[in-house]
């Protein structure tokens, strides 16, 4: 008794889709509650009903409380200042030490480098509680700069722009060098217009990590004007309070700008590419 | 000509340090630095309150962690969770992967469904999840309508550390699939006919094939995981204080702990180092198993 391949195509879809909503419910039950009541978030479940998972009354109120009173904007704000200067310094850092490390040539490279892995082996989160002590110390405390400098040293993305730079032909540099180029010139007119796309995930690796970075923010920036989005986030939260709606707005505000950043990134390197390849 | 040529070649110190210079800067301050400081901080004990001067003590901190029965059972309850938690996540992440690329209906839109979740900070899934498991939450609310009775959840030192795994399972899954839809779609479909060809089932074709060809993106996600869950902060700081009965109380939450709240940053810097130890021995291992492929 063979069943036919369409039944079993959709049996498999089935159980695709049955995972699916068991990922994509809670997210959208999250979602959802930003624009309901605060308190119809757990009014709402008994009895349970559609009504549970699908608000009965719309409001914007708690976007409205959030970005007002509570000040969540200027978190937001934070985080973007955070994330944007990490994200330029951070990747010309990365470009500059990946082209060194791949290209220029210098009598212990590979040593330096060696190092520079070893280093950067040791995860960020594992001594974060001593580099506060560290940047206490220093004073650097509550100042954009602390919640900034970390960001910018990237293993990742200086290994994954060292590997691009691996591919890009060595006879490009030589016949410029003979042309007498510097090799900043060299990395700025010829490497980096070549990587755009190697450029952009760099930039997304060093965004994320500084986005959704909960542990440095808390160490080392206590000070409520400086919060970040996710600090401000769980400031906001306890569990005794019956109120959740202006979470889920919180919530959805953090999680949604990545993703909007992300598709407009997208957009823009692909055109790019279209544009080289035009050319 | 050749030496003119070779000089031209050969940048400067200046212009070395300038592509190189602040990377280094960096890996120093931002990792060799602390990790020193924390070592040599764990060698030494400072007594409570303004009086109290440092004092060398040597290994006691290390004696200390691995006797005394709290410490013990947090590094103890942090190789455990790391047993389960990771095969746990990387093994679902894998079968997700292997599902959504079936001959189905929809595949991009299922898999999407799987992925969004992950997109979501830390700090929000962790709120979101410790409203959806409060005792009036909708999981209980649906748990009630199966007949399974209300459950504790984050408030139990039972079901604590399990709900803080599912939390992370959560926005995690959907991430490590990624890559691992990645590798098998590098696995050419050509060795699956020629498989089919002698003969080879299903579960087969996915131990002698699929397995031994996924070893790379394996490997990398279930090292990639590890470092993830030995530094998993959020759920403990925001949802359990490490509670209830110090069930949810791992190395990384300790060691903020004892830095920050019990003042005892020396034992704190003690505990930093065997978590980094750990994590280096992890990612070690890595690139072992790596090197052997190549």
């Amino acid at each position: 008794m063979l069943r036919s391949r369409s039944q079993v195509r959709i049996l498999w879809t089935l159980l695709a889709a049955a995972v699916g909503l068991v990922f994509i419910l809670p997210a959208a039950w999250m979602f959802l509650g930003a624009f309901r009541p605060g308190n119809a978030v757990i009014d709402a479940v008994t009895p349970l009903s559609w009504n549970t998972f699908w608000p009965d009354v719309w409001t914007l109120d708690n976007f409205v409380q959030m970005l007002g009173p509570l000040d969540f904007g200027r978190a937001l704000i934070n985080s973007l200042i955070v994330v944007v200067v990490s994200v330029i310094v951070g990747v010309a850092v990365s470009a500059l030490a990946a082209y060194g490390f791949s290209v220029v040539e210098f009598r212990g490279r590979e040593i330096v480098f060696g190092l520079v892995v070893v280093g950067f082996l040791i995860p960020f989160e594992s001594i974060a509680v001593p580099l506060a002590q560290i940047f206490n110390d220093a004073g650097l405390n509550n100042t954009y700069i602390g919640l900034i400098l970390p960001g910018i040293g990237s293993g990742l993305a200086i290994f994954y722009l060292r590997q691009h730079f691996l591919g890009i032909p060595a006879s490009i540099r030589e016949a410029a060098l003979i042309d007498g180029a510097g090799e900043f010139s060299i990395l700025r007119r010829m490497y980096l217009p070549l990587s755009t796309p190697a450029l952009a995930n760099a930039a997304l690796i060093i965004f994320l990590s500084q986005w959704m970075a909960y542990l440095w923010p808390l160490l080392i920036a206590p000070d409520p004007a400086l919060q970040v989005a996710p600090i401000a986030l769980s400031k906001t939260f306890t569990l005794q309070t019956s109120n959740f709606g202006q979470n889920f707005a919180g919530a959805l505000m953090i999680s949604l700008i990545p993703a909007i950043i992300m598709f407009v990134l997208q957009m823009f390197s692909k055109q790019s590419i279209a544009e080289a390849a035009d050319k | 000509m050749t030496t003119r040529r070779r000089s031209a070649l050969r940048p400067g110190l200046l212009t070395i340090l300038g592509f190189v210079g602040p990377a280094i800067v960096l890996i120093v301050v931002l990792r060799l630095m602390p990790f020193g400081q924390a070592i040599s901080s764990s060698l030494y004990f400072a007594p409570f309150g303004p009086l109290g001067s440092v004092e060398f003590i040597g290994l006691a901190n290390y004696v200390d962690l691995f006797t005394i029965p709290e410490f013990q059972q947090t590094i103890l309850r942090t190789l455990l969770f790391a047993v389960v938690i990771n095969p746990l996540q990387i093994g679902l992440a894998l079968l997700v992967a292997l599902l959504v690329r079936q001959r189905i209906y929809g595949k991009a839109f299922w898999r999407l469904l799987v992925f969004i979740p992950t997109t979501i900070p830390l700090v929000g899934a962790s709120i979101a999840a410790g409203i959806a498991l409060r005792s009036d939450g909708p999981i209980n609310a649906l748990l009630g309508l199966v007949g399974i009775g209300s459950q504790p959840f984050l408030t139990s030192p039972d079901q604590a550390l399990w709900s803080i795994i599912a939390i992370a399972s959560w926005v995690g899954i959907g991430y490590w699939m990624v890559f691992l839809v990645a590798g098998l779609d590098d696995i050419g479909g050509d060795v699956y006919e020629a498989a089919k060809i002698d003969g080879a089932g299903t579960l087969r074709q996915f131990f002698s094939i699929t397995l031994p060809l996924l070893k790379r993106p394996l490997l990398f996600v279930l090292v990639a995981d590890t470092v993830v869950n030995f530094a998993l902060f959020v759920p403990m700081q925001v949802l359990t204080g490490g509670g209830p009965e110090s069930s949810t109380t791992l190395l990384m939450y300790d060691i903020y702990r004892q830095t920050y709240q019990y003042s005892n940053p020396n034992m704190g810097a003690a505990e930093t180092v065997i978590l980094t130890a750990l994590m280096l021995t992890i990612v070690a291992i890595q690139f072992r198993l790596m090197k052997e492929k190549n």
